[in-house]
């Protein structure tokens, strides 16, 4: 069963439609990457996943259940997580404070518990700090802890936010291109992170635009195109598919071939 | 009913006219410089204050001299406002600059009470105090002053950015500041020349107004605050939608002091400023803008 | 216990104060008064500095304490503590009613929504003359008494104010640290993230700005039994203003900063007064200055500077903690 089914979904922006009937679904278990030129689409629709903009039309079911409508912060109740193009993160906080908010829904104390210390928070506390502290761990990133998240690299930010997102104990993980902006060193770093974060049974989204990444990590792809789906299968079927090729390299291939 | 509902329209665009200056300069500042001037009431003070203590006493300036003073100087204070207050706190946050501005406002009522002291001044009308009749309603000649006076501002602000090379170089600087400095523009300039045309509505809304409304060192604050309330209603984003807010406040206002209470007239305001930006946060004749994620 | 050092320290200079200046002037109303616009300015600082949403009209939550405690203890003749905890219960209502729509807004908009809410609130402190006395106040408000124990005199109540800021310091400190404060702070962060972390930054929002009205409301009602007469002009715009300067003189995101920042601002004018004429400009004056030369506060940044110099004697073994709100946006 998939777990996750995009059916006939749509969103316009003033006229101009940014993703026209897409239908596809996302397996449990695997890497799946959206691909496409700039402005096809992808993070209009990581947005409409999460919650972030209402689609005109269609439906997005995870797990089962109809998400669509429904708020970020109760979409990723449900077990979806995400990170984003433009890094978002806490700046203001510390690495270790930044992960932690990923727990949030693992924890359940509210604000008057919370300003009275009630016994229950130190316990809380702890077991909000060990979670954090092993997703920091498994983004190898245990030697930050203590830093500002302000004065943390580039390709490091790249990896907390993963962490942060890994905090929230998702089912599914919605990247949104992680290894924009990394060196080669720490693209490969990348691909090995996100193949280890499938092995723990989360199921990966991920929108990229370097493609030797993609066709390394994933398992099946998908392909668009002024927000509709031009193809999709595995890395060799999209490699050897011609309306691919045509759309990526134009039409030279015409000759080409 | 009729005759006193015109009345209360003549009150109102006269008031309004004068929130429509002030608005007028908040707006100009916020899009060259992405600041809320909160000291923009007591440009409206200094120019008054100045131009009663030119022109008052047996050897005081001729009127019209006074008056060109007066404005002169407050220019001068608005650039250097600019110039030593807000410049150097380039990229501050909105908090940080509201302070300052808030800070500046304040040293300058403090001069001004030093100067001046705590009297309550008014200055002559320009052209005799005969009220003018219209059916049962009056008007007085300077009313007449301060909506002429404030049409033929905003047409000129108007015609000076949509027309002039300079104008359209301070309204570049306010699109994208990094843009219009590798376009040649000295950025600089441009914000000194923002806060001096700022200041020189202010002052002039000053002096048109305070033969009707008098004047002392603390006349800007309430004034400062009704043309930021202005602006926000009409639209931060769109100079002239701050002068249709700055004369639909004075509209609001005066109807509302007349037929219900003069005692909440600014309590009404707020209320309807509140109820605009609840349900159209970007002001009545403002763009609404997307965010990007 | 290092969590707590600072409220420590600051309850050891509450107890060390009055012994070593008895009767001090400065000490028994100018710190009273410090003391009161510390609880203010810590709940405040949860809003602005920890949330990052700003308030122009904190001072409207101030004033409808007080009335309500003065209304209630003086027409009904009800015990004072009964009318605090009514002035806290309405004053949360209108919080919460106001908190949906006014917090839906950002940066000048908020400013000026907040700054509207204020001004309707003093106005018609001004006007229902009936209820609040208008322009000329309310008079005979009765002093607070505990358990028998009147609180009529200057120390007294030095003793009940200071206890109160201290107990809010120590409520905003566990706050801060727990699940909900660091939601608040990952709203201000980025608000987006926060949603997709799960929180419900709406709620949170109102959470938030309730309970920086509360405890604005408590101040309120202390303030009208400490004083025994209130008149609209305590709770005015200027008010707003002074209450959201000290917040950002003492640095945005400090509970501590927020405590420092109360007194500075209590004491300038009192030091200001021999100025006599020059009072108010010599006050804007440094108002601009610091914010000009110091936008990262007075507490946070001489905090910067003391760990930049003991950096400097002893070199650190861990790196270098980066410079608070680096990328502070507002």
């Amino acid at each position: 069963m998939a777990l996750l089914e995009i059916d006939g979904l749509s969103k316009s922006f003033g006229g101009v439609t940014a993703i026209a009937d897409l239908r596809f679904e996302v397996p449990k278990g695997q890497v799946y990457s959206v691909i496409g030129p700039n402005g096809a689409g992808k993070t209009t629709l990581f947005n409409m996943l999460s919650g972030i903009y209402r689609p005109d039309e269609g439906s997005i079911r995870f797990q089962e259940r109809e998400i669509t409508g429904l708020q970020p912060h109760k979409v990723a109740a449900m077990g979806l997580s995400r990170t984003f193009q433009n890094l978002q993160m806490f700046f203001n906080m510390s690495v270790l404070d930044n992960v932690m908010v990923g727990c949030h829904l693992r924890t359940r104390s509210g604000l008057f518990r919370a300003a009275l210390r009630l016994p229950g928070i130190v316990r809380e506390e702890r077991e909000a700090n060990r979670l954090a502290r092993e997703e920091l761990t498994f983004c190898d990133l245990e030697r930050f802890v203590d830093l500002e998240a302000g004065a943390l690299p580039y390709g490091v930010l790249k990896r907390l936010e993963i962490a942060r997102a890994l905090a929230v104990g998702p089912q599914l993980l919605l990247m949104d291109e992680p290894a924009a902006g990394l060196n080669d060193t720490e693209t490969a770093e990348m691909q090995r992170l996100i193949r280890r974060i499938c092995e723990r049974g989360i199921t990966v989204l991920l929108v990229e635009h370097d493609m030797g990444l993609v066709m390394r990590v994933s398992d099946r792809i998908l392909v668009l195109d002024y927000g509709s789906r031009l193809a999709e299968g595995t890395p060799s079927e999209i490699q050897n598919d011609r309306r691919v090729i045509e759309a990526y390299l134009g039409g030279e291939v015409q000759y080409a071939v | 009913m009729a005759d006193q509902i015109l009345q209360f329209l003549l009150t109102g665009i006269t008031v309004g006219a004068t929130y429509a200056l002030v608005a007028l300069g908040f707006a100009i500042i916020y899009n060259a410089s992405d600041v809320v001037n909160f000291a923009q009431g007591e440009f409206v003070m200094i120019g008054a204050m100045s131009a009663v203590a030119l022109s008052a006493g047996d050897n005081g300036l001729p009127m019209p001299v006074a008056l060109l003073l007066a404005v002169l100087i407050t220019v001068c204070v608005g650039v250097l406002l600019q110039r030593f207050a807000i410049a150097p706190a380039r990229g501050a946050s909105v908090v940080t600059t509201i302070i300052i501005t808030i800070g500046a406002s304040i040293f300058l009522r403090g001069v001004a009470l030093l100067v001046w002291g705590k009297d309550i001044f008014a200055l002559p009308a320009f052209s005799g105090e005969q009220p003018i009749h219209i059916g049962q309603a009056t008007l007085l000649p300077q009313n007449l002053w301060v909506m002429g006076g404030t049409g033929v501002m905003v047409l000129g602000v108007h015609w000076f950015f949509s027309h002039t090379a300079v104008g359209k170089a301070v309204l570049a600087c306010s699109c994208n500041r990094t843009a219009a400095h590798l376009m040649g523009i000295n950025v600089g300039l441009m914000m000194l020349i923002a806060y001096g045309l700022s200041a020189f509505l202010g002052a002039m809304a000053g002096v048109l107004v305070a033969p009707i409304t008098f004047t002392s060192y603390d006349a800007g604050v309430m004034l400062g605050l009704k043309g930021f309330s202005a602006a926000i209603l009409g639209g931060m984003g769109n100079p002239m939608g701050a002068v249709a807010g700055g004369l639909l406040l004075g509209l609001i206002e005066s109807l509302s002091a007349g037929l219900i209470s003069s005692g909440y007239k600014d309590a009404i305001g707020f209320v309807i400023l509140l109820l605009v930006l609840f349900f159209r946060p970007s002001g009545l004749f403002g763009r609404a803008s997307v965010e990007r994620v | 216990m290092k969590r707590l050092r600072g409220l420590f320290l600051l309850a050891l200079l509450v107890v060390v104060l009055p012994i070593l200046f008895p009767d001090n002037y400065y000490v028994t109303v100018v710190a009273v008064s410090a003391a009161l616009h510390a609880i203010l300015a810590v709940g405040l600082n949860l809003l602005m500095g920890y949330a990052g949403l700003i308030s122009l009209g904190h001072a409207a939550f101030f004033g409808v304490g007080a009335y309500t405690s003065a209304i209630i203890t003086t027409r009904f003749d009800l015990n004072p503590w009964l009318a605090m905890a009514a002035g806290i219960l309405l004053t949360g209502c209108i919080a919460f009613i106001m908190a949906r729509p006014i917090l839906r807004l950002k940066g000048h908009y908020l400013a000026m929504a907040t700054l509207g809410l204020g001004m309707i609130v003093q106005i018609v402190l001004v006007q229902a003359e009936g209820l609040t006395g208008g322009p000329d106040g309310l008079g005979g408000i009765p002093p607070l008494s505990l358990f028998g124990w009147e609180v009529d005199s200057d120390l007294r109540w030095y003793m009940v104010m200071s206890t109160v800021m201290l107990l809010v310091v120590w409520l905003a400190l566990n706050l801060i640290d727990s699940r909900s404060g660091r939601a608040l702070r990952a709203l201000h962060g980025s608000e987006v993230a926060a949603e997709m972390m799960g929180i419900d930054t709406t709620a949170t929002k109102t959470g938030v700005f309730v309970i920086a009205a509360i405890s604005a409301s408590l101040a309120g009602s202390l303030f009208a039994h400490q004083q025994a007469f209130i008149s609209p002009d305590s709770f005015s715009f200027f008010f707003s203003i002074e209450l959201v300067t000290m917040v950002v003189l003492g640095g945005m995101a400090s509970t501590f900063g927020a405590v420092f920042g109360a007194f500075v601002l209590t004491f300038l004018p009192e030091l200001l007064v021999v100025f006599e004429d020059y009072e108010v400009m010599i006050f804007g004056a440094i108002l601009m200055l610091m914010m000009i030369f110091l936008p990262q506060g007075l507490f946070v940044g001489l905090q910067g500077l003391l760990r930049r110099l003991l950096q400097q004697r002893a070199p650190a073994r861990l790196p270098a903690p980066a410079e608070e709100d680096k990328h502070g946006a507002a």
